[in-house]
């Protein structure tokens, strides 16, 4: 790994991302060549408002360190509110991460526009940080 | 008009849609969907137009790219539009129904077929596009290379080559050196390539690079403007610094003929042909009589000039190709040549025999020739030479001689018998010859050598003077009498010319000799008289130059090739492209522009003269890398492309042709739909903004640019000239619009300027940003409220006033707007009105900016004018196309009809409504021909694999370099192969070029695969490819899944093989886990009812029921009241300011719309399709679109009572309009002299101040028409929203009154003109006769007070900073279209929801203007949003159009991924009928549920979007989504995050 290491520690980070907007700036950070750790991997899914607390748990219980959510920009969902029924779902799973113990800020989600490569980019590492500094999954070592 | 058009018999079901923006991809859609084969004609690479350069769009903020992309997408594969990029029209013939258009496909010189988009070619190009030159997506901003594609999305997804013509340097070399290719790649530091290059066309750079008299540097066009780039000495650097590495040698060529050829002289003619030959596939031999190749560059240029090493090396090169060179072999006789087995003579054997001057004493000892005194110095065999040596002759080779003698220590005299001016010797020559101590004697003629005992001791020379001219033009030399005299010298070396020595073809050889001694050879093919023999190089030309030996050996080779395939021996005429000459204007421009600054050539180094003489050392030292590519930087890259050969080399997909040309077509279609778009005011022609002077001035396209994520800098706002991020950012309005040269209001620069504004904002939050405007205009749907966020939320500072210019403060780049900020300033035009209220002197202020935004207006380009010149519309002033009043979509020519910015300015929606509009127009001259032209693909019956084990084939792309550049390919095919279930896996250059496609397909069938994962790029623009594929093998396209191994794995990691190479195992894992619970994607088709229901009968409704009549469509249309006509009969005048063709002067053109309304109403009424339901009104639907059956009430015909009738349709169109707001505001309804301006309106048109009035003079006043009228705009609910007609209402009553009265004294109060558009010119009328504007605040409304003495209106005149009192005959309120009664009733009812104030809301503001968001459901006209006729006619006709989608249609595919209730674990909690945002699952008691209890949710699939949103949220988990089933997902996640499976 070229990016910053921290104890050797690479996160994996499953991301979900609705078709749209989303995934349009997941391209987008591609075709402008932006670059964000290799360990960010994606399921797609029809739209944001599919994400299904279940989804979640089972990557986390599969031994994702950290997962993702990514959807278009509040108000611009190509389904109207499927991004705002996302959203409140992934506050509804934080709270149950907090309470099993595994911790809320694994995951997170962001909203980001077809160009938006960079702010993708970003967000990927923000959140490749921020696990490193919460460490592996501790789910994985019962796996 | 309509009753004038005739429908044509048998017309062609073809249409041409000119223009590729988003209005021409909406008509293409359109049309194609309604059963119409469309070509969509496009002058750029790529569709897309502005709006893919937009960042995002106002008032959603919605990211354009997002929302224009799945149409770029749904254009470039639809079967029935081709697109022809790159392409334009040139004329047309015919007549509605039957036109031929003759379109002109300039050359992209990459093939579509076969690009794939990958990019190689443009990562390797070295030229950037100069700005100004081409399109430049990036409005300049970033740089941009020859090879482009026009964005990332692009569609076609493909690269194209800019390449306006040839160089002038590669024009006037002999050898056709891609001069400007080479530099450009020097200029990268690319020396190898550039190298690559140079030999391309010449074997010999680096003795080119050294001795050749460069015609290219003539030609520079740089020399117009400083001095031409010093193109030698840069060929001359790559060569030094590529041969400075460790010679490789070249790979021998390949033999692919058995033929053998003999090339005679090894010189640079014959070795340049023996390279080709051998590169061609022949046995080539070279016979060469020196000890040494290379003939005259070997032994004739002395080693200062040219070293040996390299002569050495550059021929060594061709050997290792394969060539035979028999050195010290002198062919005596062609015949033994042919003996041997040759096929083919080249004879190339030079001019090497000098002449010795026929004078007395010429053979005496002491006297030598050039050639051989050259030549024996270079073999290491020198003669001894005297002290003194005189040498004949100024040319190049007398320099040679002259300075090769002063180095061997002799003291050198050059004597000539003509002038220093008319010596051939080249003038640097010349100069070092001289600083080298060569002293020349000019006009010196030597007229015999003297001597004794057969040695030499001088010579005798006479002087002589100018004569006449001789044959040649130059003046002869004259002896002048007595001027003889003698010369003492040691040696004398005549340079005076050689030629070629033709010893060895004896008379008998057959082969023809001239008198001046060359081989006669034929000019085109350089066939000698023999056949099989030919003849090249100074051997047939006498002496010249090294170029163009290489140029005879090229040619030779062409001719020999052809000569031994027994072709015909002339070459085949080639295109030739235009040589690209600047003009010193253009330079001047690019130079004004900062492009390019002026700066001679860099120097190189030279050895010191006194060091020179003494060493054979090269005098010339080169260019340092850095001098090099300072040097190479001043190319102005002339011909843009310049045919480098980078791409050719680096694509793999072999699309790539340099050789493509222009064609010529001829299309034939039925109708033409012109969309060609605008272009933003060139802003340079406003000096005094600065654009283009000052770094910091910006156009609003560039800052579009600046703010976008994909843009230059990645949607960071960096200011051009620092970088720095701009803190006070400034836009000046109605630059380009409104102005002294523009009449016209550009009627979206507003919006996007608070767009931008809000934008620059959202990016960084402590940006301020100040907007000077002269009016606002935010006139559409959501406009106002995004204007009125822009100031509370965002902080935005609006400043009325026109600012006159822009100063730069040279130190910081930072600028300076001067101002006088005066509220109710209508600008400086107004200034010279008779306005009482004319400005005071105010304060000037003076404000500084880091950043000007230039909100630059709507303007038609030449190219665009062209167009309606070419065929034959009428365009007015501006360019703008002209159309009909009352069809505001035709043109001046029939069959033809005009959308968009072309027409008048506007924005997106209103642009793709009036796109929409022409399908429906054009479908009504073509109904009868629907799906005649079309084509439907045909796919082999589905085979049905369910019962199968699963069979997965992978295919991994390399993707040319983007894939296999970064991760290895060939291992995560090997890895796919070893997952279960996977029968197939394998790797491919591109996955998706043509042949693989189709590979794929035949894979598939061989394999017997049942699933195909394809692990390559992005499914949003290939998964349609692929699934068609798999397709034509007859599998269910809903077994195909993707990976994307190239967006989100290579391209991002790309220094991480490693790590990229597993993700990418870990994707096609993932893909192939799912891929194996795949299961087909059933669509079930359901009959189309091809009737439409319009409700509402007012213009809107009755111009959408005719639309879908005449295109055959029955048409049940519903009005709620006994008569039809709507809003329209409340509307007595419309008016244009217009100007008449070939008329330049503007004048009031009135009409009456009830004559077009009466027309309107008898052609519904008496069309047989249409069934007419007055009095009637719309109860309730059920079904889906294509199937919809509606219950109406309607009165019945016997009695008084109503009854209620069930109508099925395919469609339904919503055109309830609106009504006149009255309420009490400003005393309305208090008083009779306070009226609303519909009630004005009423009361013009009841005074007749019409006909009559019309015709000039007779101006008749009507009786009871006030002399004085106050209006007041925007009253009560037009405060929060903009009611759109009204100030151009007003203006145009204001008018009226006028007309009848021209003493009538008016006044407007208002807040914002806004007379967008054309009606800017009604506003300016209303002003030039005298009509009084004042500008009111909403926080300061004026007050009505009903006095005694009458109606007193106050007004707080803030440029005054006083009130003034009005006392009008007549108040006119301005009240706002509010929805019609019971609008919200209807959107319940429909299912549709209304916008906040109260108007039916489309699915997409932008995109989907008349569309419902449930499928089936359109809307059009005042429903929607006030709107003025014209306006409410296109969105009808858009409306029909839309319908016409799915009613031209037999039947609608229904289902695909939807979500599906299983109702045995159904509980009816409802929670999916809460949370669809469509309104879809309803709980039906047809179904039971858990425990058999009736009641289960359904979901009707022809109305599902496939969103999820139920699935997700159902807590018994009785909703599965196809395709993203709770096992399919979790098998992914699954997949994805097991670890590596044993053994791989």
């Amino acid at each position: 790994m070229t990016e910053q290491s921290n104890n050797g520690f690479e996160p994996e980070i499953t991301v979900f991302t609705c078709i749209y907007c989303a995934y349009m700036a997941i391209d987008t950070a591609g075709a402008l060549r932006i670059k964000y750790p290799a360990n960010v991997k994606l399921i797609k899914l029809p739209c944001t408002g599919k994400t299904d607390t279940r989804y979640l748990l089972e990557a986390f219980e599969q031994g994702a360190d950290g997962v993702c959510i990514v959807g278009c920009p509040i108000g611009n969902c190509h389904h109207v509110h499927g991004n705002e029924r996302g959203l409140a779902r992934v506050k509804y799973t934080k709270k149950l991460l907090d309470e099993i113990g595994l911790g809320g800020d694994r995951l997170e989600m962001y909203f980001v526009s077809g160009g938006m490569g960079d702010t993708f980019a970003n967000a990927m590492r923000e959140m490749t940080e921020r696990v490193q500094e919460l460490g592996p999954n501790p789910l994985k070592s019962e796996l | 008009m309509d009753e004038h058009s005739v429908k044509p018999k048998h017309p062609t079901g073809a249409v041409m849609v000119v223009g590729g923006g988003i209005a021409g991809i909406q008509s293409s859609l359109d049309l194609a969907e309604a059963g119409y084969k469309v070509y969509l004609v496009e002058n750029k690479s790529a569709i897309g137009g502005h709006m893919a350069q937009l960042d995002k769009t106002f008032p959603t903020n919605d990211c354009a790219m997002c929302i224009v992309s799945p149409k770029l997408v749904d254009c470039g594969r639809h079967h029935n539009i081709e697109l022809l990029t790159d392409s334009e029209v040139v004329g047309i013939q015919g007549e509605a129904g039957d036109f031929t258009a003759r379109v002109r496909i300039h050359p992209r010189y990459i093939d579509l077929d076969k690009c794939t988009g990958c990019g190689d070619c443009a990562t390797v190009c070295p030229v950037i596009v100069p700005i100004g030159i081409g399109p430049h997506f990036d409005e300049g901003l970033a740089e941009q290379r020859a090879a482009y594609k026009l964005y990332p999305q692009a569609v076609p997804n493909a690269f194209a080559i800019e390449k306006l013509g040839i160089a002038p340097c590669r024009d006037a070399c002999p050898a056709g050196q891609r001069a400007q290719g080479y530099i450009a790649l020097i200029r990268e530091g690319r020396y190898e390539d550039a190298l690559r290059v140079i030999k391309e066309d010449n074997p010999f750079p680096g003795i080119c690079g050294r001795i050749c008299n460069h015609r290219c540097e003539t030609a520079c066009n740089r020399g117009k403007l400083d001095e031409a780039v010093n193109i030698r000495a840069l060929k001359r650097f790559v060569t030094d610094k590529v041969y400075a590495q460790p010679r490789v040698s070249p790979e021998p060529a390949q033999r692919k003929y058995e033929q053998r050829v003999a090339v005679i002289g090894a010189g640079p003619c014959g070795l340049t042909a023996a390279q080709d030959l051998c590169k061609l596939g022949y046995g080539v031999t070279a016979f060469e009589a020196l000890p040494v190749g290379g003939g005259m560059l070997r032994v004739g240029v002395p080693e200062y000039r040219l070293p040996s090493e390299i002569v050495d090396r550059e021929v060594q090169d061709i050997v290792d190709l394969g060539v035979e060179l028999r050195l010290s072999t002198t062919v005596d006789n062609l015949d033994d040549v042919f003996a041997e087995g040759f096929e083919a003579v080249l004879i190339a054997v030079g001019a090497h025999e000098g002449i010795r001057l026929p004078i007395p004493g010429a053979d005496m000892e002491g006297v030598l020739i050039n050639t051989t005194f050259l030549r024996d110095v270079r073999l290491d065999n020198p003669p001894e030479l005297g002290d003194r040596v005189a040498v004949i002759g100024a040319g190049d080779v007398a320099m040679d001689v002259a300075r090769t003698a002063i180095r061997m220590g002799s003291e050198v005299h050059v004597y000539y018998r003509r002038t220093r001016e008319e010596a051939t010797a080249g003038e640097e020559e010349m100069r070092h010859a001289e600083e080298e101590g060569v002293v020349f004697h000019w006009q010196v003629n030597p007229v015999e050598v003297i001597g004794g005992n057969g040695r030499m001791s001088g010579l005798k020379c006479v002087r002589t003077e100018q004569g006449l001219p001789d044959e040649t033009g130059r003046r002869r030399p004259v002896r002048v009498p007595g001027s003889e005299h003698f010369v003492p010298c040691d040696n004398v070396i005549f340079s005076v010319g050689q030629r070629a020595g033709l010893a060895f073809i004896p008379e008998s050889a057959g082969v023809g000799v001239t008198d001046q001694a060359t081989i006669a050879i034929n000019p085109n093919t350089l066939a000698a008289t023999r056949p099989g023999v030919f003849a090249a190089g100074d051997a047939t030309t006498g002496t010249s130059f090294v170029i163009e030996a290489v140029e005879a050996g090229h040619r030779a080779a062409d001719s020999i090739h052809r000569y031994l395939q027994g072709e015909e021996l002339e070459p085949p005429p080639k295109p030739e492209l235009p040589v690209v000459e600047l003009t010193q204007a253009e330079i001047g421009k690019r130079v004004e522009l900062g492009q390019v600054h002026v700066q001679p050539r860099v120097p190189m180094d030279e050895l010191p003269a006194e060091e020179r003489t003494s060493t054979f050392e090269e005098v010339v030292a080169g260019y340092t890398d850095e001098q090099a590519q300072a040097e190479a930087a001043r190319c102005l890259a002339c011909g843009i492309c310049s045919e480098c050969l980078s791409c050719v080399y680096e694509c793999q997909a072999d699309a790539i042709n340099h050789d493509m040309v222009e064609q010529v077509g001829d299309l034939s279609v039925g109708a033409v739909v012109l969309a060609p778009g605008y272009e933003g005011y060139q802003a340079e022609q406003s000096g005094e903004y600065g654009w283009g002077r000052y770094p910091n001035v910006v156009t609003a396209l560039q800052f579009e640019r600046l703010l976008n994520a994909s843009g230059p800098t990645h949607g960071h706002v960096q200011r051009p000239s620092d970088g720095k991020t701009p803190r006070r950012i400034a836009f000046i309005q109605c630059v380009g619009s409104r102005d002294q040269t523009h009449d016209y209001c550009s009627s979206f620069c507003c919006m996007y300027a608070t767009k931008e504004g809000i934008m620059s904002i959202e990016h960084e939050p402590d940006t301020e940003v100040t907007i000077f405007m002269m009016d606002m205009r935010a006139f559409s749907k959501g406009y106002l409220e995004y204007y009125r966020r822009a100031q509370e939320r965002y902080g935005i500072r609006y400043v009325r006033c026109r600012i006159s210019s822009v100063k730069e403060n040279p130190q910081t780049h930072d600028l300076v707007l001067r101002y006088v900020a005066e509220q109710g300033n209508k600008g400086a035009e107004e200034q010279e009105s008779h306005s009482p209220f004319a400005i005071r002197h105010s304060p000037i202020r003076e404000e500084e900016f880091d950043l000007v935004v230039l909100s630059v207006g709507v303007e038609i380009p030449e190219r665009t004018r062209e167009l309606g010149r070419r065929l034959g519309v009428e365009v007015d002033e501006y360019g703008f196309c002209r159309t009909q009043p009352f069809e505001p979509l035709q043109t001046s020519k029939p069959g033809i009809f005009a959308v968009g910015p072309f027409r008048e300015p506007k924005d997106i929606p209103e642009s793709v409504v009036e796109a929409s509009g022409a399908a429906a127009a054009a479908g009504k001259v073509l109904s009868s021909a629907r799906w005649t032209c079309t084509e439907e693909i045909v796919y082999p019956p589905e085979r049905d694999v369910t019962a199968e084990e699963p069979r997965v084939g992978v295919f991994v792309c390399h993707c040319g370099s983007n894939i296999g550049g970064y991760l290895d390919v060939p291992e995560v095919a090997e890895y796919a192969a070893s997952l279960p279930g996977v029968v197939h896996a394998e790797h491919n250059l591109y996955t998706c070029s043509q042949d693989s496609i189709q590979h794929i397909t035949e894979q598939t069938k061989a394999l017997g695969l049942n699933r195909v994962v394809v692990a390559s790029c992005t499914p949003l623009t290939h998964e349609p490819l692929f699934q068609d594929s798999i397709r034509q093998a007859g599998l269910n396209p809903g077994m195909f899944q993707m990976a994307n191994i190239r967006n989100q794995c290579s391209w991002v990691h790309p220094d991480q093989w490693d790590e990229a190479t597993e993700k990418s195992k870990d994707l096609v894992r993932m893909a192939v886990a799912k891929a194996l619970r795949l299961e087909p994607l059933r669509k079930t088709e359901v009959p189309v009812q091809k009737t439409a229901l319009v409700i509402g009968g007012g213009v809107a409704g009755m111009t959408a029921a005719l639309a879908l009549a005449e295109q055959g469509f029955p048409v049940h249309l519903v009005e709620r009241t006994e008569r039809l006509g709507g809003q329209l009969q409340n509307v007595h005048h419309i008016v244009d300011y217009g100007s008449e063709p070939g008329n330049g002067q503007g004048k009031l053109v009135w009409r009456d719309p009830q004559v077009f309304l009466q027309g309107l109403i008898e052609r519904v009424k008496s069309h047989s399709q249409i069934t007419l339901h007055l009095e009637s009104e719309y109860l309730e639907s059920s079904g889906f679109a294509g199937n919809f059956t509606s219950r109406l009430r309607t009165p019945d015909g016997e009695s008084q009572a109503t009854t209620t009738v069930a109508v099925r349709h395919g469609a339904t169109v919503v055109a309830t309009g609106g009504v006149e707001y009255k309420g009490s505001e400003y005393g309305y309804g208090t008083d009779p002299r306070i009226v609303t301006q519909q009630e004005f309106e009423a009361l013009l048109a009841s005074q007749r101040v019409s006909e009559s009035a019309n015709q000039g003079g007779g101006e008749r006043r009507g009786e009871d028409l006030p002399d004085s009228v106050t209006m007041i705009l925007c009253v009560g609910p037009a405060e929060w929203y903009c009611s759109r007609i009204c100030c151009t209402t007003a203006i145009k009553n204001a008018l009226v009154l006028k007309r009848a009265n021209p003493q009538a004294q008016i006044t407007v109060l208002y807040n914002d003109i806004r007379t967008y558009g054309f009606k800017e010119r009604l506003y300016k009328e209303a002003r030039r006769q005298g009509v009084i504007f004042v500008h009111y605040d909403f926080d300061r409304k004026p007050t009505v007070e009903i006095g005694d003495s009458g109606l007193e209106i106050a007004v707080w005149e803030s440029s005054l900073g006083q009130e003034l009192v009005l006392n009008p005959d007549l108040l006119v309120l301005s009240m706002p279209v509010v929805p019609s009664d019971g609008a919200d009733r209807l959107a319940t009812r429909l299912k549709v929801p209304l916008d906040l104030d109260g108007f039916f809301l489309e699915a997409h503001v932008k995109l989907r203007p008349v569309d419902f968001a449930s499928d089936g459901l359109f809307l059009a006209g005042t429903a929607h949003y006030p709107k003025f006729m014209d306006e409410a006619i296109v969105q009808a006709q858009a409306a029909a159009a839309r319908a016409t989608t799915i009613l031209g249609q037999d039947v609608l595919q229904v289902g695909g991924i939807v979500a599906q209730v299983d109702a045995e674990k159904c509980v009816a909690c409802l929670t999916c009928v809460r949370i669809c945002p469509y309104d879809v699952p309803q709980v039906q008691a047809r179904f039971d549920g858990v425990g058999g209890i009736a009641g289960a949710a359904y979901i009707e699939p022809a109305q599902c979007h496939g969103c999820g949103s139920c699935v997700a949220e159902c807590p018994a988990k009785a909703i599965q989504l196809l395709r993203y089933r709770d096992v399919q997902v979790e098998a992914e996640i699954a997949a994805l995050l097991e670890p590596q499976p044993v053994g791989v």
